[in-house]
């Protein structure tokens, strides 16, 4: 009797605490649809996005943005308002100061390099973090100074835009291959922050963002937290350094300084809380994406003379409407009980897999019933404003005879198993939750029945297609 | 008498004092033999600096000593020096600096210099010791004492730095920097920040000359850009209403917009991609020109109009039932609200005025320069914000005024004509500029230690 009475005692905690352990972030909700949004646009507006040289260079150009996101998430998440608005000066500062120690000899082996810039990143958050600890300012105040100070200090260093990255990094930011030195460091620094997440250390430093009160009175060592969440945030902005000397391949006092604004922006539609305790490495990772696909995406199109003021605004009006979109979240909250981020990413992805293979089949067929050389130009790309300056001029590739025939042929077997996949995934969550009182079976069935219907609309345009090319062939 | 008035010294007060003078007595000797001046006037300057330190000393810490002794606790000295440990260090940083650039640069060691660190060294003692007993006005306290101890080293060591035409030109760039941050002061009473102000300021830079070159009449234009301003700031309040906690990323992304959404306007039909040509009136140049006048005085009325704005906003702030409901709003919303206050009229309202003002600024400066720019708003993105910082609003809502950021932005001012004044470029200004925010904010905004807030 006991036993059962405890047993009820569990499964009512149970009820009532349904989304322990942070898993579920609504706020996730709105940079996974906007990501796939931007990529469907993208992809059919530009198909050669989808190439290796395409996401080559869309790598090489978004991991700087991506990196200083990072930076921001680590000190953001320490509370008390800590957005470190001199991020991108800090970038420029170790841009600069690297370019110049290479040009002097004396640091030029990648080692010291890294090591270089880690570490400049780190001691200059160090300081950060000790003035904010002992003189007890604002840490907004501390940043608008370092802002101030940093960009003042970048172009005594370097006056003019120069110089050369290091020997070793001359082909990095060419960008031929997605598996490039940059996109492992992404790789390195999003795994470390993952790992990171799995120590005591992480939960002592959302405990400090959310309420530093309760984490000072619960013993938990306030001071070494903050500092710890400083240093990470210095290695990050030293490995976004590295990765924007690749990009440029040169020395710019001015132009780092731009990305403060861009990756607040970004952090922000990453669905973190500028107040604290709450980011996420997927989020802060989607919201710089996300940016980086709406210039790409708007550079796509020709505006002609207006091009740069039409990414200024579009810019702005879709920052704001992402921030509104958040407002919704709660009231979704209330009706879709079990959401998990993971499988909307996972559902949407399948959506957007499909655009993806649509966008460059369709393409192709149609590069081949015209003149290829024409289909192949995408729309020329304008200069771009200097809001906008981390999106490199694309190149477009033109697909290999070889490469046409193996993505006719593998194109319809991937699908095919993605396709089987997400119905089993979508399957076995409709049945999991046929039990509980929330219309996310209905949800779910509703979107597996569309991904079934999306999948036949393009296997008959497959097959038209097929039927044609053979026609034409035969002709 | 005077050790009737004021209490005895205890003795690690006195010692510390006695060695500080001493330390600055001997570094004058030193310097005096190594620039070969006479004997006689090295010993002098010496005798005088270490008595005028100490009687400084005993001055500044004597009137602040608790004549009634703790007989438990730690010792006296301990005490003393806990209480002053920051203001020692400040002191000794303050002299090594002196002491290194006196080494480095060749002729630093002069009279003009050794009076500027007296000054330096005045405003620091007077604002850790004098500051404790303002409790409501301490930030204007120190900000006048920054200001005043600024204007008058710039005054010693640079040729014409107090002369009429150069305060002129300094009180008319503050003009600038002050109207425009009036909406920045209101906002920050609330808890909020406005990052659009200086995107509205080019817009409305831009727009005013657009609409000028069409064929409407100035005045006219001046009223449709001035209401337009407003109107966005509206626009503003109301989309950051709901998100109070990232109204920096609200306002940064419609200032994004109205800034590409004006270049849009104007460039649709031109043929000159955005750039707009037309005269800017002969009243409107007059109203920011450095030789405008004012009803006949040589005043450029841009200083004039700062000056009514500022009166009028500090008197409806401190006097009238709205601006005492701002306040309200911003130390408490929820029992503001139980009074009745409306949040969202007030919050509304203040981004719509700071959306004016930022339009103002932009009129302004196109009578300035006589050309429209979008990018002429640009250094106010940072500067309105350090205005309002120094000048000791908190950011966090319901503590400051708009009196404190007119004192901040003259600091800013007379500082940055300070830094052109001894010759330094742009870079090492903005760099020197950026490392002095922070002590001048830490001299008033420190937040108490997290143990006091439990």
């Amino acid at each position: 009797m006991t036993a059962s009475a405890l047993a009820q005692d569990i499964a009512e905690t149970e009820q009532a605490m349904p989304n322990q352990g942070g898993r579920a972030n609504p706020f996730l909700l709105v940079p996974i649809t906007l990501f796939f949004v931007l990529l469907g646009i993208a992809v059919l507006r530009s198909p050669s996005l989808m190439s290796s040289f395409g996401l080559g260079s869309a790598v090489i150009v978004a991991t700087p943005l991506i990196l200083a996101t990072y930076a921001l998430m680590a000190t953001v998440i320490s509370g008390r308002g800590t957005v470190d608005l001199s991020i991108g000066p800090l970038i420029g500062f170790i841009n600069v100061t690297l370019i110049q120690l290479n040009a002097q000899g004396i640091i030029g082996s990648p080692i010291s390099i890294f090591a270089y810039a880690i570490a400049a990143g780190a001691a200059y958050q160090l300081i950060f973090a000790l003035i904010v600890i002992y003189v007890r300012v604002q840490p907004i105040i501390v940043s608008l100074s370092g802002y101030l100070a940093l960009s003042g200090i970048n172009l005594v260093i370097l006056p003019r835009p120069g110089g050369f990255a290091p020997q070793f990094m001359a082909d990095w930011g060419i960008g031929t291959s997605i598996f490039s030195p940059p996109f492992w460091i992404l790789v390195a620094a999003t795994l470390a922050w993952l790992l990171f997440t799995r120590t005591a250390f992480y939960t002592h430093l959302r405990l400090m963002g959310s309420d530093e009160r309760a984490a000072y009175t619960s013993g938990v060592p306030i001071y070494v937290v903050r500092i710890g969440a400083h240093l990470i945030s210095g290695a990050f902005a030293g490995l976004a350094a590295i990765s924007f000397t690749a990009l440029i391949s040169s020395g710019d006092p001015s132009q780092g300084t731009t990305y403060t604004l861009i990756a607040v922006t970004a952090l922000v539609l990453g669905g973190a809380s500028l107040a604290g305790g709450r980011a996420g490495v997927f989020g802060s990772f989607l919201g710089a994406v996300n940016l980086y696909l709406i210039t790409f995406g708007l550079a796509t199109f020709n505006f002609g003379a207006v091009q740069s003021f039409v990414v200024d605004l579009a810019y702005g009006v879709i920052l704001v409407a992402s921030l509104l979109l958040t407002l919704i979240i709660p009231f979704i909250q209330r009706h879709i009980k079990n959401f998990s981020p993971l499988l909307y990413f996972v559902v949407l992805g399948v959506l957007a897999l499909g655009v993806i293979l649509h966008a460059t089949n369709d393409y192709d067929r149609r590069a081949r019933n015209i003149d290829p050389s024409d289909a192949a130009v995408v729309a020329p790309l304008e200069p771009i404003a200097r809001e906008a300056m981390y999106v490199l001029p694309l190149e477009t590739a033109s697909l290999s005879a070889s490469d046409k025939e193996l993505r006719q042929a593998a194109g319809p077997l991937i699908a095919g198993a993605l396709l089987l996949i997400a119905l089993a995934l979508l399957l076995r969550l409709a049945i999991s939750q046929t039990d509980r009182r929330s219309i996310g079976a209905v949800f779910t069935i509703v979107v597996a029945a569309l991904v079934l219907f999306g999948a036949y609309l393009m296997t008959q345009d497959g097959w038209q297609a097929n039927e044609t090319n053979q026609v034409e062939d035969r002709q | 008498m005077t050790t009737t008035t004021l209490p005895k010294l205890g003795l690690p007060a006195s010692v510390a004092g006695l060695v500080l003078g001493l330390i600055l007595a001997a570094i004058g000797v030193v310097f005096g033999f190594i620039q070969g001046l006479s004997v006689p006037v090295i010993i002098l300057t010496g005798i005088a600096t270490l008595g005028s330190f100490v009687w400084l000393w005993r001055f500044v810490i004597g009137q602040f000593i608790s004549s009634d002794k703790r007989e438990d606790g730690p010792s006296e000295a301990v005490l003393a020096w806990r209480q002053y440990r920051a203001a020692v260090f400040g002191v000794i940083a303050a002299l090594l600096i002196f002491l290194i650039l006196s080494l480095t640069v060749e002729g630093f060691f002069n009279v003009w210099n050794i009076i500027s660190l007296l000054i330096l060294l005045t405003i620091v003692g007077l604002t850790k010791s004098l500051g404790r007993h303002f409790e409501q006005n301490r930030s204007a306290f120190i900000g006048i004492m920054v200001l005043s101890g600024l204007f008058s080293i710039g005054a010693m060591n640079i040729e014409g730095f107090a002369s009429g035409i150069n305060i002129k030109s300094m009180l008319l760039f503050a003009a600038f920097l002050g109207i425009a941050a009036v909406g920045q002061t209101l906002v920050a009473l609330l808890g909020g920040l406005d990052l659009s102000i200086p995107f509205i300021i080019g817009a409305s830079n831009v727009g005013l000359l657009y609409l000028i070159s069409l064929g409407v009449p100035p005045w006219l234009a001046a009223i449709i850009v001035l209401l337009i301003g407003a109107g966005l700031g509206v626009i503003n309040g109301i989309l950051s209403y709901r998100l109070q906690g990232q109204a920096l990323i609200v306002t940064l992304g419609t200032g994004f917009a109205i800034s590409g959404g004006v270049q849009i306007i104007t460039s649709i039909g031109s043929a000159y991609g955005g750039n707009v040509f037309a005269t800017v009136p002969s009243w409107l140049s007059n109203l920011a020109a450095m030789n405008g006048s004012t009803l006949g005085l040589p005043i450029p009325p841009a200083i004039a109009i700062w000056l009514l704005i500022a009166i009028l906003l500090i008197a409806a702030l401190k006097l009238t039932a709205a601006g005492r409901y701002l306040y309200a709003l911003g130390v408490n919303r929820t029992s503001a609200n139980r009074v009745m206050i409306s949040e969202f009229a007030y919050w509304v309202s203040a981004y719509a005025i700071s959306g004016f003002f930022a339009a103002l600024t932009g009129g302004l400066l196109l009578g300035w320069s006589g050309g429209g720019f979008i990018g002429v708003g640009d250094q106010y993105l940072f500067l309105t914000l350090a205005a309002v910082v120094v000048g000791g609003t908190s950011l966090l809502g319901g503590q400051g005024g708009y009196g404190f950021t007119v004192i901040g932005v003259l600091v800013l001012q007379v500082l940055s004509s300070f830094l052109i004044g001894i010759g330094l470029s742009f870079e090492w200004q903005q760099f020197i500029f950026g490392l002095l925010i922070l002590p001048m904010v830490a001299l008033y905004a420190r937040s108490p230690h997290i143990r006091t807030q439990i």
